[in-house]
């Protein structure tokens, strides 16, 4: 019995190391259960750059990084998928809105001299630009409230935005390229300028400051216009004043000023801090679940799920008998280890990886079943207690190997085709139907036999109810 | 209580084609309908949803019910009036609203104006989901491969640990459990609008993995006995071995599906589906390993003139039996 000893002194010091990891390692709670925002970005190639390729991948996630560091979000995860999607997870998130907006726009910042010979047009491009934008805010204020717009104003509505974004079009035609951009920065900081309007004051790094001081000087004093334009759209059109002639306006510095709210004002400050996207992108999911919400579905689940496993472990010791309450121990004992084990390896715990922990106990609760079931039918046979019980383990092992591995064959195809949730769910089912290999062959066997060596408990109706107890 | 499972074997078979006939019918229907076999969810169609649930109700002092009329009233000036509306929550506290797949400027406005008119809504309960047609496409595309990798999988390591004939009426009894659940699933699409979603994928899967546990175990004890009474006929064999192991079948079915009915009848919204459709393969899984699994390979057996012993079902496990 020394054999059982040892393993008895094994399964109790693991129990006791489980417990202490499950204090002191903290489980990890997917966004679903403790609530925030799970983004998934679409890189989108241009005519430029058609092929997305793993450089451009990596400069997109270094800005977007860059701008999730800028929400000042703790914790929060960007990581590639596949070829040519970036996944932003943001726990604990209060705003996912401004989340979507800051991460989802390029953020491309330009400076362009306005072409000479176009000073007049710009004043007249920008008015046909103003009286459209003016039609079209009119015209979705102008539709009553608890009415359903009627077709010949949608039409209108889509005309407009198609000409909005063709005057658009037009205004940038009437500046030259320029190379200077968002990206020669070191800084922006939104601040209030007059009544409810705000600014963003950008500070250029050296390169930055050289080219603007540059191109104010030519600019200075001619009545054409530097545009600032985000995005391929004209913010602003400051003139120079004849005295930057000389120098241009030097010390680095420039306000980029329009109809900002302090809300969309935050937003480009965050979003020119990152830098610029070389490539545009589109938030294409977004999951964003409240943190109290989380919260309750989880505790709803896991209380669910304790009561049905309290009635297994009912009818396991009830229909069993003296295997099934020791199996009940191993059960728990396999609980225990495969929490432990979540913690150490960093599983990440969404609603379906609970799902698959319970379906796992599910499985380890079926090997024991198969080994009793074994136990019960050897025992009619006529053999001994001793021998029944070795053979029910010995009969039973092909069976569960065999079980086991089909499951994990489909946990492995979960696992590499599947995506965010149902990685979670084949990867904690996977983790539990090894664990559970093991405690079924280690620690209910281990329990039975040195249960066995006590001579009170030799009695084969406290295996099977009905057998003659007169065998040994 | 001794099963004849092989003496009773059309009365088994027309059972489950009668089920699976009617849940292709269903599925003939949703095609019609919604232009596929289920009723797409989110996951799959893409789209917005936004659930909301007033800040009034987490001190339960609401003064009256969400009107929905208002909501509605505010869609359509959205141009959202397609949209479907639903009212959750023991006190019909939380609006669920979706609609076609809206950008964050969109959102924000469909958002303020709820806010306004029938809020306030509690920002700690807030759920967005938001998926674009490509997600959605790339969701079941995935999904899909990965049942038909495990398929391929279990095939193959079944036809290892047994033989190719066994592996594949493994997979037909699969095939029957993945039929029914889908069938089911069809019928709930179509009375209750049941939608389904990722979750649901995975729950395929795991139906596979799992059933395919119960045929093994029959397989398991058939290729034993085949060893061990290489003399008796092919269909005693099975009802043997569906007999030996039916206690086992009946109890492991019962301790798995215990807490499945738990999360069904007091789980969160999430999961309450995504356990009914395991409940339900399940069950069909317990059923065709022993129905329909060991009845085929016991006819094609005995239609092959294997109907005794084959020496080739060698189980190496056995070969040192300590007995």
């Amino acid at each position: 019995m020394a054999k059982y000893r040892t393993w008895l002194g094994i399964i109790v010091v693991l129990t006791i190391a489980a417990v202490v990891v499950i204090s002191q390692v903290p489980t990890r709670l997917g966004l679903d259960l403790r609530g925030g925002s799970q983004l998934t970005i679409q890189v989108q190639p241009t005519e430029t750059i058609p092929n997305i390729g793993e450089r451009e991948m990596e400069a997109v996630q270094t800005v977007v990084e860059g701008r999730v560091n800028g929400l000042g979000v703790s914790e929060a995860v960007v990581q590639q998928l596949g070829n040519d999607q970036l996944l932003v997870q943001l726990p604990g998130v209060s705003d996912p809105q401004q989340a979507e907006r800051v991460l989802g726009g390029t953020a491309q910042l330009e400076f362009k001299a306005q072409r000479s010979g176009t000073e007049q047009q710009l004043p007249i491009e920008n008015q046909v630009l103003q009286s459209h934008l003016g039609e079209l805010s009119a015209l979705q204020a102008s539709v009553p409230e608890g009415t359903v717009i009627d077709p010949e104003t949608r039409e209108r509505i889509e005309q407009l935005q198609q000409e909005i974004e063709a005057s658009e079009a037009a205004i940038a035609d009437l500046f030259e390229p320029s190379q200077l951009t968002g990206d020669k920065l070191t800084d922006a900081i939104a601040r209030p300028s007059s009544g409810n309007l705000w600014e963003v004051v950008i500070q250029f790094n050296n390169e930055g400051g050289n080219e603007f001081a540059e191109l104010s000087r030519e600019i200075a004093g001619t009545g054409r216009s530097i545009g600032i334009f985000l995005d391929d759209r004209l913010l602003s059109a400051p003139t120079v004043d004849v005295q930057y002639a000389q120098t241009g306006i030097t010390g680095g510095s420039a306000v980029i000023s329009g109809n900002f709210t302090a809300q969309s004002a935050r937003d480009l400050e965050i979003q020119l801090r990152g830098g610029a996207l070389p490539l545009p992108v589109e938030v294409v999911e977004n999951r964003t679940v409240g943190p109290t919400l989380g919260r309750d579905s989880i505790q709803r689940s896991l209380y669910a799920a304790l009561a049905g496993l309290a009635l297994v472990l009912i009818f396991m010791a009830v229909y069993y008998r003296l295997p099934g309450l020791l199996a009940d121990i191993a059960l728990i004992v396999y609980a225990l280890l495969t929490w432990a084990a979540f913690n150490l390896l960093g599983v990440t715990l969404t609603l379906p990886g609970i799902a698959g922990f319970i379906l796992s106990i599910g499985m380890a609760v079926d090997a024991n079943v198969l080994i009793f079931e074994r136990t019960r039918e050897e025992l009619r046979s006529g053999k001994t207690l001793y021998r029944s019980v070795e053979s029910g383990f010995y009969r039973a092992f092909s069976s569960i190997l065999d079980s086991n591995v089909t499951t994990l064959i489909s946990c492995a195809a979960l696992f590499w085709f599947g995506a965010g949730l149902v990685r979670g769910f084949a990867l904690t089912l996977a983790i539990g139907v090894l664990i559970s290999m093991f405690t079924a062959f280690s620690c209910s066997r281990t329990l039975l036999f040195f249960v066995l060596s006590m001579p009170q408990f030799r009695k084969p109706n406290l295996f099977c109810p009905g057998i003659a107890t007169a065998r040994p | 209580m001794k099963l004849h499972i092989i003496k009773q074997r059309s009365l088994w078979w027309s059972l489950s084609a009668l089920v699976i006939a009617i849940g292709i019918g269903a599925m003939a229907l949703s095609w019609q309908q919604f232009g596929a076999p289920l009723r797409p969810g989110l996951d799959f169609a893409g789209g917005t949803r936004l659930q909301l649930t007033r800040a009034c109700a987490v001190e339960n002092t609401c003064p009256d019910d969400i009107d929905l009329a208002e909501v509605r009233q505010i869609l359509s000036q959205q141009g959202l009036e397609s949209s479907s509306l639903q009212l959750l929550g023991q006190n019909q506290e939380t609006l669920s609203i979706r609609t076609i797949n809206l950008d964050v400027d969109e959102r924000t406005s469909l958002q303020a104006a709820l806010d306004e008119e029938v809020g306030p809504f509690d920002i700690d309960t807030l759920q967005i989901d938001s998926v674009g047609p490509v997600i959605g496409r790339q969701l079941l595309a995935s999904g899909l491969l990965a049942l038909l990798v495990a398929f391929a999988g279990i095939v193959g390591y079944l036809s290892l640990r047994f033989k190719l004939d066994y592996a594949v009426f493994a997979i037909v009894a699969l095939l029957h459990d993945v039929l029914i659940t889908l069938g089911v699933f069809a019928i709930l699409g179509l009375t209750l609008a049941v939608e389904i979603d990722s979750l649901f994928i995975v729950a395929l899967l795991t139906i596979v993995g799992f059933s395919v546990n119960d045929t093994v175990v029959i397989y398991d004890r058939i290729r034993e006995n085949l060893k061990l009474h290489p003399d008796r006929h092919i269909n005693d064999v099975v009802d043997d071995a569906v007999n030996q192991t039916l206690t086992r079948s009946i109890n492991t079915s019962l301790t798995t599906v215990l807490p499945l009915v738990a999360i069904v009848v007091f789980g969160g919204q999430t999961l309450k589906f995504f356990a009914l459709a395991l409940i339900i393969g399940f069950l069909a899984g317990a059923y065709s390993s022993i129905f329909i699994a060991s009845t085929l390979l016991a006819l094609w057996r005995e239609r092959t003139g294997q109907a005794y012993g084959d020496s080739d079902d060698t189980p190496e496990a056995l070969a040192e039996s300590p007995n």
